[in-house]
């Protein structure tokens, strides 16, 4: 693995000297060993400290391991949630061990590490020259639910926007952050969007537990909302809510549409990529154009995963068998519908991002 | 509390006049004496070792390192004072059953018992009992049980024991003790309170462990009295309350604190008559917790179980030779709590042991047991055990067992997850002992198979909620070395034992080591007393552990300790003790990034009079 990336490192710098004495010849320039590949966060084992971040080629003929641990001599920390990028770093958000590792995108270098004045941090996005964190709080409670605002220069926390329970997933568009509300320990319904600049917000209502989001090609925030299972007094289960597609209109916060999954199907991943989005649900994939005025009822794949990402007409799915400590990305070709390769990760691999 | 101490001395007041009237020839029995009289007579062919009060007298008070470093034990501690849970032949801790007076008294919530709630300080004596032990104690003794006995003594003694300790890292323990008894009435009191602010240093980091500050209070009081010639009352009682902040890890700062609080109360009446001796007990049982995810908010999460029991059991002495015991048993448990409701489980057990002694040499018992319990049906459980006295020094021992685990509250109620179809999880073992013992040195190995099935593993479904199955089957086998010497020179004493276990357990499907069984465990320790000193030197090696994913290095650790008496034939006696724990200020982590004290110090002071 290490023998791997030092080819690369000297690959790299091969080309950046080829690229320097054929200025007419334009090269993409490798920007680090990382460059041209995935990361993959591997979640790890909730308090046992062992999260980590994989990379692994566009070829897939390089996989490694943790990359943070390799690059920086110490641990990542328990249980990482997810990266937020900017054009040079990465920002780590991890999540028991309050805190965000803040490192170059490409090299992995150890930029810097934002340690006080977070307590459950979830998920990161920018705007307004700011990073913006959603964060729990204490997960029993449902009044201290916030988003951190990060000043990116000094990486501290400069203030906080309060918000409703379980702030979740968070994108930033045109001065505006769309916060889903997957309600922490508890359960919610509703997406905040902040402006940024005033740090106002308002509040959209959906269906029960929206988590995952994206901006589809036409502009509109697509939500998808997991639905909840009810319980009564003694916690017996009594009922399932509906699970459902939101499409909203940033332009006004109105709802498009809301496209309903048959009763206890929780829907839960989602991708999108080239005008088509991709969901999971009942352990099965689907998808699903922009414009669709009804849910598909055939599926794509018949697989699950705990992580799902589509780039280039592949589709990368994540397991992980948190007991046996193990994790996998399994690549499936779009067009022919098949498993191409599996390679092998670590516990708790969930969310895929290109680098 | 001070109605408590009232109200006993009140007791002992009254009942001391009547003492002298009824007759004194009164035989004293392992009934009267002990609440659990089976750990004795009917358990030929199993290995147990007793640590006794010199043992318990010496060693820390924590009842986690009494047994870690006295005993084939493995301990996980998830930082020093928080949660520690035993087990041993690579089962896991509520695979263990702790029991108390003859009680079991494993959570019900999640089927552990938390060694670091119970103090050694106030009990008698300490049995550790190797091997399946569910015909006799129920659900959960696969690996073994580990029993904390209160004894009654019947003769006319009044001691009273005071003891206060200072330590490293704002260490405070202090502890008082008496009994008192005649020949008809003997009661007995501990009360040990503890104190640390736990902030030691991670060694080789700049850290120190932050969240880790412990209190907690023990008391025991113990009751025994003569009603007639024949028929004696027995009262134990036992709480325990306690406030603990969660330490973190090297790399999860923590901000919780947990309280929790357990009651145990048991009445007794035990009848003898000629062959037939009947024991009648009933007693409630709570354990209580309060988990707060931030120390400093009102915010909590809570469990409650009340048990309430009611046992009977009857022994008939047929012979010298045969005996025998049958034992029905009703235990009713009531839940609350904030992510189960009320949930509510019957059991009900009748159980038959029986003991024939074939000759001088050869004894065996055959046991026998079905429980009916609300919900799921528990499977019939036997064992059969012998033992061979092949010649004066030399012992054989064998035992083979069916064993089981039900399912906790957690399991089956626990939301979201909670899995009600589960069924109990079921074990076989075969166990195979020598015995030699000498005048100075006593020897023992043990070998053991054991083969379980329908373990239960909580692991994530495709939504991510964590959901316990009958998944796993695995087995377990080993051998345990045990030794111990005594030797007197004029008035040099020495004492020396040693422990060593050698475990593989694997799940039968990978074909891997059970994550936290150390393959090889060993400890040692050696006493020496000349007159009014003492002093004493112990060490342990944990071995190498699998950990989810990684290994975690194995590390030794030793402790030695001095102690001078003083008035040591007057009416008040003073001893004087200075240990020093971890002497090679050793890092090291029993559980994967939570590391253990480094060297600390402790000074303690006994007064006896």
């Amino acid at each position: 693995m290490k023998m791997n990336k030092f080819t690369l490192l000297a690959l790299a710098i091969g080309l950046i000297f080829t690229s320097c004495t054929n200025d007419d010849d334009p090269v993409d320039e490798i920007k680090g060993v990382y460059d041209n590949g995935m990361l993959i966060v591997n979640e790890g084992n909730f308090f046992q400290g062992n999260a980590s971040v994989s990379y692994v080629s566009n070829d897939y003929s390089v996989v490694e391991n943790n990359i943070f641990n390799n690059v920086n001599s110490r641990l990542l920390g328990d249980t990482a949630q997810s990266i937020a990028f900017t054009d040079e770093l990465a920002y780590i958000v991890v999540n028991v061990s309050q805190k965000i590792e803040v490192v170059d995108r490409y090299s992995f270098t150890s930029i810097a590490t934002i340690d006080a004045g977070l307590t459950n941090p979830r998920y990161m996005a920018f705007a307004n020259g700011k990073g913006y964190v959603t964060d729990w709080g204490d997960g029993g409670s449902a009044l201290d639910d916030v988003v951190a605002v990060i000043d990116l220069a000094t990486n501290t926390v400069e203030s906080s926007i309060s918000v409703g329970e379980g702030p979740e997933q968070i994108l930033a568009k045109n001065g505006k952050l769309y916060v889903s509300h997957k309600g922490g320990w508890s359960t919610n319904n509703i997406v905040s969007v902040i402006d940024a600049a005033t740090k106002t917000v308002q509040t959209i209502t959906v269906n029960d537990v929206p988590d995952e989001m994206v901006f589809n090609q036409a502009g509109e925030l697509v939500v998808l909302c997991e639905g909840a299972t009810q319980y009564d007094a003694n916690w017996n289960p009594t009922g399932h809510t509906d699970g459902s597609l939101v499409r909203i209109n940033v332009a006004n916060n109105s709802i498009v549409s809301t496209l309903i999954f048959n009763n206890g199907i929780y829907p839960s991943l989602m991708a999108y990529a080239d005008g088509k989005l991709y969901y999971q649900a009942g352990s099965k994939i689907y998808t699903i154009n922009d414009a669709a005025t009804s849910l598909p009822t055939e599926s794509i794949i018949n697989d699950s995963f705990y992580g799902l990402a589509v780039n280039d007409n592949m589709l990368y799915g994540t397991k992980t068998d948190f007991t046996a400590g193990t994790g996998d990305l399994l690549i499936y070709d779009l067009s022919s519908k098949s498993l191409t390769t599996t390679k092998s990760l670590k516990v708790g691999a969930a969310k895929i991002y290109f680098n | 509390m001070k109605k408590i101490i009232l109200i006993f001395f009140f007791a002992s007041t009254c009942l001391h006049g009547r003492a002298q009237s009824i007759t004194d020839s009164i035989q004293v029995l392992d009934e009267i004496v002990l609440s659990d009289s089976k750990l004795i007579h009917y358990a030929s062919g199993v290995n147990q070792s007793v640590l006794n009060d010199s043992i318990l007298k010496n060693n820390s008070r924590s009842l986690t390192s009494l047994l870690a470093f006295n005993s084939n034990l493995y301990f996980k501690e998830n930082g020093y004072g928080m949660v520690s849970s035993p087990s041993f032949r690579g089962t896991n801790a509520s695979q263990t059953a702790v029991i108390w007076n003859g009680i079991n008294i494993n959570s019900q919530l999640n089927g552990q018992a938390d060694f670091n709630t119970l103090s050694s300080s106030n009990f008698n004596s300490i049995s550790i009992r190797s091997g399946g032990g569910s015909v006799q104690y129920g659900s959960g003794a696969i690996g073994g049980s580990i029993h904390l006995n209160n004894k009654l003594a019947f003769n006319t003694h009044f001691e009273n024991t005071v003891e206060a300790s200072y330590g490293s890292f704002n260490t405070k323990q202090t502890g008082f003790k008496s009994s008192f008894g005649t020949n008809l009435f003997s009661v007995n009191f501990g009360l040990f309170y503890v104190d640390s602010d736990n902030d030691y240093k991670f060694l080789g980091t700049n850290k120190v462990n932050e969240n880790g500050a412990f209190e907690n209070l023990n008391l025991n009081v113990n009751l025994g009295y003569f009603i007639s010639k024949n028929d004696v009352l027995k009262l134990y009682s036992q709480s325990y309350i306690g406030e603990r902040e969660f330490s973190g890890t090297l790399v999860a700062p923590a901000r919780s604190k947990y309280e929790d609080e357990n009651y145990r109360n048991m009445l007794e009446w035990v009848r003898i008559s000629g062959m037939f001796n009947s024991s009648l007990k009933a007693g409630h049982l709570q354990e209580v917790f309060k988990y707060f995810e931030n120390k400093n908010t009102d915010n909590y999460t809570f469990g409650k179980v009340n048990t309430y029991f009611i046992n009977h059991s009857l022994n008939v002495r047929l012979s010298e030779k045969l005996q025998f015991k049958t034992i029905l048993d009703y235990n009713s448990y009531e839940g609350a709590g904030s992510s189960f409701g009320n949930p509510k489980r019957d059991a009900f057990s009748t159980t038959i042991l029986l003991n024939h002694k074939v000759t001088e040499k050869l004894s065996y018992g055959l046991n026998l047991r079905k429980d009916f319990t609300s919900g799921f049906e528990s499977p019939f459980v036997y064992s059969l055990d012998a033992a061979y006295q092949v010649t004066d020094t030399y012992k054989i021992l064998m035992n083979g067992s069916k064993n089981y685990r039900v399912p906790t509250f957690n399991d089956l109620y626990w939301n979201p997850g909670g899995n009600l179809d589960l069924v109990p999880e079921s074990s076989y073992q075969l166990d195979f002992g020598q015995q030699l013992h000498f005048e100075y040195f006593n020897f023992k190995l043990n070998g053991y198979y054991i083969h379980t099935e329908d373990l239960i593993q909580w692991t994530p479904n495709n939504s991510g909620v964590w959901s316990p199955k009958n998944v796993t089957e695995s087995q377990s086998y080993g051998a345990e070395l045990e030794m111990e010497s005594y030797y007197r020179v004029k008035a040099h004493q020495f004492k020396f034992n040693a422990h060593y276990s050698y475990t593989v357990s694997e799940n039968m499907e990978t074909k891997k080591q059970l994550i936290y069984v150390p393959f090889h465990k060993a400890n040692t320790s050696f006493s020496y007393g000349h007159k009014k000193f003492n002093m004493y030197y112990q060490h342990m090696y944990n071995g190498e552990v699998s950990i989810i994913g990684s290994t975690l290095t194995g590390y030794n650790v030793g402790n030695m300790g001095l102690g001078y008496s003083l008035n040591e034939n007057g009416h008040i006696n003073y001893e004087i003790n200075f240990k020093i724990n971890n002497l090679y200020n050793t890092y090291y982590e029993n559980v994967a990034l939570r590391p253990m004290p480094n060297r600390n110090y402790q000074i303690q002071t006994i007064i006896k009079f």
